[in-house]
Formats: C-alpha cells, structure tokens, sequence
C-alpha cells in the first residue's frame, strides 16, 4: 500500500498555492507597516464571499470573479488603513493597540459577513454556509481546475510582486518606505501612499486566495479564522523580513499539513487527522526556537546576492 | 415575594456572577498585558486549558473524595451517572462541596501555569509581535485536542461536571454567586498587591522602556515569563470557575469570547489600571445586556440573525475606544507607596 496518492500531492499543492497568496500579504503589511495583522482572516473571507456573489447573482463562472474579489478586498484594505490604522500610527501607538485594532476590524466584519450572509441566503435562496463548489470545476489531465489555477495565480503574483518591486521606480519608492520611513520622506516620497499600496496589494492577494477557496475546500464567514494561525506560520517560516520566503513557507507547510497527517494516518491510524490544526503550530514553535528569523533570512541566501 | 422582584433578583445574581468570573480572567489578562506589556492574544489557550481540566477532574475528584463505587463505569460514558451520585454527596456536605472547588482551582492553577511556560516558550526572547503571534495561534489549539481526544472532555457533545453548590438547594445560585464574588475580589487584591511589590514595579518599567529596564540589569524574557504565568494561572482559574457554574463542558472556547473580549474590557476600563480592569468589566456586562435587550426587537426586521450585531459592535466600540479613549475610562495611575502618601501629607 502507497503511504500517499498523488492526488494527496496535488491537494497539498493548492493548499500551499492558496497559503502563500494569503502569507506574502502578511509579511508585506508586516514590513511595510511593522503589524502582524489580523485582519488578514476578514481579507481571506470577504474575497470569498465576493466571488459567492457574483457566481450566485449573475451566474459567472467561479473564477471569472477573482479580480472582483481582488479589487473589493483591496479597497476594503484601505478603509481599514486608513480610517483605523493611520489615526492610532500618527498618536504613535504601540504595535499591541495596532494589533488590537486590526483584531477589531476583523471581528466587525465576522458580524457584517454573517448578516451578508444570512441576506443573500434570504434574497437569492441559495446556500451561503459551508460552500463547496469544487462540482463546478473543470479537469484537466487528471487534476481539477484548480490544481492549474491556483498555481498559476500564485506564480503570477510572485513574478509581478518581483518586477513591480525590484524593478520599478515605485517599488523603489516602496522599499524605501520599508527601510527607513523619515528617511524617505525627507526624500519627497509620500510614505503614506505607499503603505496604502502595499495594503490594496497584499489584501487584494487574500482576497482572490478567498476567491478559490470554495473550489479547493468549502467557504464559511469563519474560513479566515480557521486559517489565520496557518497563515502567520507560513510568514514566521519563510521569514518576516523576507518578502518571498512566504512562497517557501507556504509550500513547506501544505506538505506538512496535507501529506505529513495522510502519511501519519496510514502508518499510525486515522485518529491523527483530528490533530491536523496542531501542525501550523508545531512547525511554526520549531522555527521559533530554532531560527526566528526564518527560511528566507538565513545565512546561506546572502551567498547567491554576492 | 412576586415574580418580577424574584426575575431581576435572578437576573442580578447572574450578572455578578459572569461579572466576577469575568474579572479572575480579566484580571489575568491585566498582569500580563496592562501592566507588563505583554501582547497576550492567546488568553483563550489558558482559559480553555483551566476549563477542560474542571471538565476532566471534577467528577474523578468528587468519585475520590466521597470514596464512591465507580462500578467499573468509564467517566465519559458514565459521565452522568457519576455526577449525578457526586451530586447526592455535595447536596448534603458543603465543606466537602467546598473542598471539591479548591481541589478544582488549585489543580487547573497549576495546568494555568505550564500552559503558560509551554505557549510563551517559542518566542519568549524574541520581540513583543513575534510572541503576540505565537500566543494567537496557540490560542484555540486546545479545542482541537477537546474535540479530537474524547477521553479528555467527551469530544464536541462535551460532559457535565458536579455542582459544588448543590448543598444550598434552592439558593444554589446565591451560594454560587457570593463564592465567584469573593474569589474575584482575591484575585483584585492579589494583582492590586503584586503592584505594590518590586516585581510588579520591575513589570512596569519593562513595559515603559524595555532598554532602560534590561540597563538596569532586569531579565526581560525571564520577567515576562513571570507575568505571563500569573496571568495564566488566573485566566486558568477563571475558565474552571466558569464550567463550576454552567455545570459543563464543551470544547467550544473561542478566540472571540475569551479573548477578544477581555481585551475590551480592558480598554474599556484602562489598560494597566486595577480600579479600571474592575469599571471595565462591569461596564462591558452592562452595555453588553442592554444590547441584547434591544437587539431581539430588530429580530424579524432585520433580514439576518441579530447575533452578528454583536460581532459588528463590539467590533465598532474596541476602534471608536482605541482612536478617541485609548486611555479607557479609568487611566492608569502612577502608584503611591507608604512612605510618598506620608510625606506628601506632610
């Protein structure tokens, strides 16, 4: 008997897919505005229920409605930036009340996407709870749609996150705001824009990871909660000062999670998938202790810049 | 006696009750965050813990205590058979009703405690985000353990645990009660003593300027770790008091109820202030009820459950605090010692 199908390498591979499109965000916001944000979980779901929307109200197919979610999560980004953040940084708050208050928005949306829910449950009689659409996909060569697409986003996004950032004048502009804010203001960039940038950026990501997640498991006003430890681990693991150890991290953990508790579970037995959740926290504790600074801000990587 | 007097007696009784076991938590939640700058968002990990070990020790100690027959009956399966004849015991003997509850807090005390040491661990020498971090993913990592391994708590249905008040009777509700109200005034005077102690003004300086703290030779990681045992002791402490009064248990503790919003009422009251943390809580159990009180008349309005104006204002209030009030009701005041209040009588 194998010890896992290849189907179970292709699962873990959407899930890391999704994973670094949620965990680049985290570590960007992290860099840029020096929060470890929370709100990322209302990102994940809000995209999620965007995208609902749109294949229940006009009929589209599940993933024309990706840049939808991108855009809608973006903008709702901003409004957290910048009608909560902004306020509290210029009082030069401490990062524990920036974290609250990126805990509070998300816990406001948890109530505003379950009364949109309940809603859309009312007016268009459809399901909106545990949403799978996974039935609506398309397969090719063996492997469902989204195995390709979910993929192909996440490359998309590393590449473009690549060139706009370390080719562009405003990546310039926004790395420089990461380095040294003062520093860069007193060169004429306007810190606060970029921070603003960088936020549509990295929640629109969350957003369309939202987007696909019905399609690969099920959509709940809670699947950004059930996913926001995984989603700061994969940060942690590939590093928070390292833009793309998320991509790293991400695969790292959907192995893990995916492969690692299948394999567990033929060799030891079944009850050890009841245990999965504790994975993220186990693998994110040894890097912890092991190296804090993670996959990306390791020693050997400074070889291949010289 | 009439009905009305007799619901709002009821209503109050249980006011104070949720009151006091909120306050053991929230008084946790202060040592750790208000006054050592801790960024504990994983008080649900501690609260929890306390709670499952009420779950899994309460019928076991009372079995042993009052030396009954188990008839070879397994705790999940025979949970309420057992409890049950627990019961028979605790209705006639309220010392030894008592004894069961001390056994109780001092046992999910000391589970606070490693609880504590085990989630602060990974990051405990890194900087304050990295360990808020850690705290929050271990948070709810203990409901995966009460659902998946039944021996523990029973899984999802959960188990009931005996009622250490069952000797008062009928006036099982006041006894219980005035015990929370007492306890959670000793754990007030507790935080409010270990204020006046040099820790709790070694605790302080970290929070104010970790670099002039370390200069002065304190142990920062080694100071956080003290703040974030005591705080999980009583945070520990608190979820058991918590399942002594519900009289179950189910691995259903969320981020949002035991973390989420002890956090607001410590904004709400103060961050770091003790007088605060008491204002914060009851004035949070206060709004708290008057929202619900006006929310069931949107019900049927509304073309969604009203349970998610809840999350949408309390949402609301924890950014309208943190931008306009962020020193909460009753702003920290720096201490008076002795000997300052004598000679500034003088």
């Amino acid at each position: 008997m194998a010890l896992f199908e290849a189907i179970t390498v292709a699962q873990a591979m959407i899930y890391a897919a999704l994973l670094a499109l949620m965990g680049v965000g985290v570590t960007l916001l992290y860099k840029t505005t020096k929060v470890p944000n929370f709100a990322h979980a209302s990102f994940v779901t809000v995209g999620g229920y965007v995208n609902l929307t749109m294949i229940d109200a006009f009929r589209w197919n599940p993933y024309w409605g990706m840049p939808v979610s991108f855009v809608i999560v973006g903008g709702e980004s901003l409004l957290l930036f910048f009608l909560v953040l902004e306020p509290l940084r210029k009082r030069k708050s401490s990062v524990a009340l920036l974290m609250i208050a990126t805990l509070a928005w998300h816990i406001t949306f948890l109530g505003i996407l379950g009364a949109y829910a309940d809603s859309l449950q009312t007016f268009l009689r459809v399901p909106t709870r545990n949403v799978v659409l996974s039935y609506r996909d398309f397969t090719l060569a063996g492997l469902p749609g989204i195995f390709y697409i979910s993929i192909s986003a996440t490359v998309v996004a590393a590449v473009a996150l690549y060139f706009a950032i370390e080719r562009t004048t405003l990546g310039i502009a926004l790395r420089a705001s990461m380095e040294n804010q003062n520093l860069a203001e007193s060169i004429g960039i306007n810190t606060t824009r970029m921070l603003g940038i960088s936020w549509f950026l990295a929640a629109g990501l969350a957003g369309v990871a939202g987007a696909l997640l019905p399609m690969w498991s099920l959509l709940n006003t809670s699947s950004g909660d059930t996913l926001i430890a995984a989603m700061f681990c994969v940060s942690i693991v590939g590093g928070l000062e390292t833009l793309y150890g998320a991509f790293a991290g991400a695969v790292i953990l959907g192995l893990a999670q995916i492969v690692g508790t299948t394999v567990l579970a033929n060799v030891v037995g079944v009850w050890v998938t009841g245990y999965e959740p504790v994975v993220p926290l186990l693998l994110m504790s040894i890097v912890l202790l092991i190296n804090p600074k993670g996959i990306g801000g390791m020693k050997v990587w400074k070889r291949f810049k010289k | 006696m009439n009905a009305l007097f007799e619901g709002i007696i009821l209503f109050a009784l249980e006011l104070f009750a949720y009151i006091a076991i909120y306050l053991v938590v929230n008084e946790g939640l202060n040592i750790q965050l208000g006054i050592t700058g801790v960024t504990q968002f994983g008080l649900v990990f501690s609260v929890s813990g306390g709670a499952f070990t009420a779950g899994y020790l309460a019928t076991r100690l009372g079995v042993w205590i009052f030396r009954i027959n188990t008839g070879g009956l397994d705790f999940i399966s025979g949970n309420i058979v057992l409890t049950s004849e627990v019961d028979t015991f605790t209705q006639s003997q309220p010392l030894n009703g008592f004894a069961l509850l001390l056994l109780i807090i001092f046992a999910a005390g000391v589970v606070g405690a490693v609880l504590g040491i085990i989630s602060s661990l990974p990051a405990i020498n890194l900087r304050s985000d990295y360990l808020g971090i850690t705290l929050l993913a271990f948070g709810e990592i203990l409901n995966t353990f009460g659902t998946a391994y039944t021996p523990l708590i029973g899984g999802p249905p959960g188990i009931i645990v005996p009622d250490v008040w069952a000797w008062a009777g009928a006036n099982r509700f006041v006894a219980a009660t005035l015990t929370l109200m007492v306890l959670a005034a000793m754990a007030y005077l507790y935080i409010e003593y270990v204020l006046r102690t040099p820790l709790g003004r070694t605790f302080r300086a970290i929070r104010d300027n970790e670099i002039a703290a370390q200069s002065l030779g304190k142990n920062l990681p080694r100071c956080r770790l003290e703040a974030i045992v005591i705080g999980s002791v009583l945070a520990a402490i608190g979820g058991a008091l918590f399942v002594l009064y519900a009289g179950s248990v189910t691995p259903s503790f969320t981020r949002y109820t035991w973390t989420f919003i002890p956090w607001l009422m410590l904004l709400l009251g103060g961050l770091g202030s003790n007088v605060g943390t008491l204002v914060g809580t009851a004035t949070w159990f206060t709004i708290y009820d008057l929202i619900l009180y006006y929310k069931y008349a949107l019900q049927g309005v509304l073309p969604f459950d009203v349970v998610w104006l809840n999350y949408l204002l309390l949402g609301i209030i924890v950014m309208l605090i943190l931008i306009f009030r962020p020193q909460g009701i009753i702003p920290e005041k720096p201490l008076r010692t002795g000997r300052e209040a004598k000679s500034s009588k003088q």
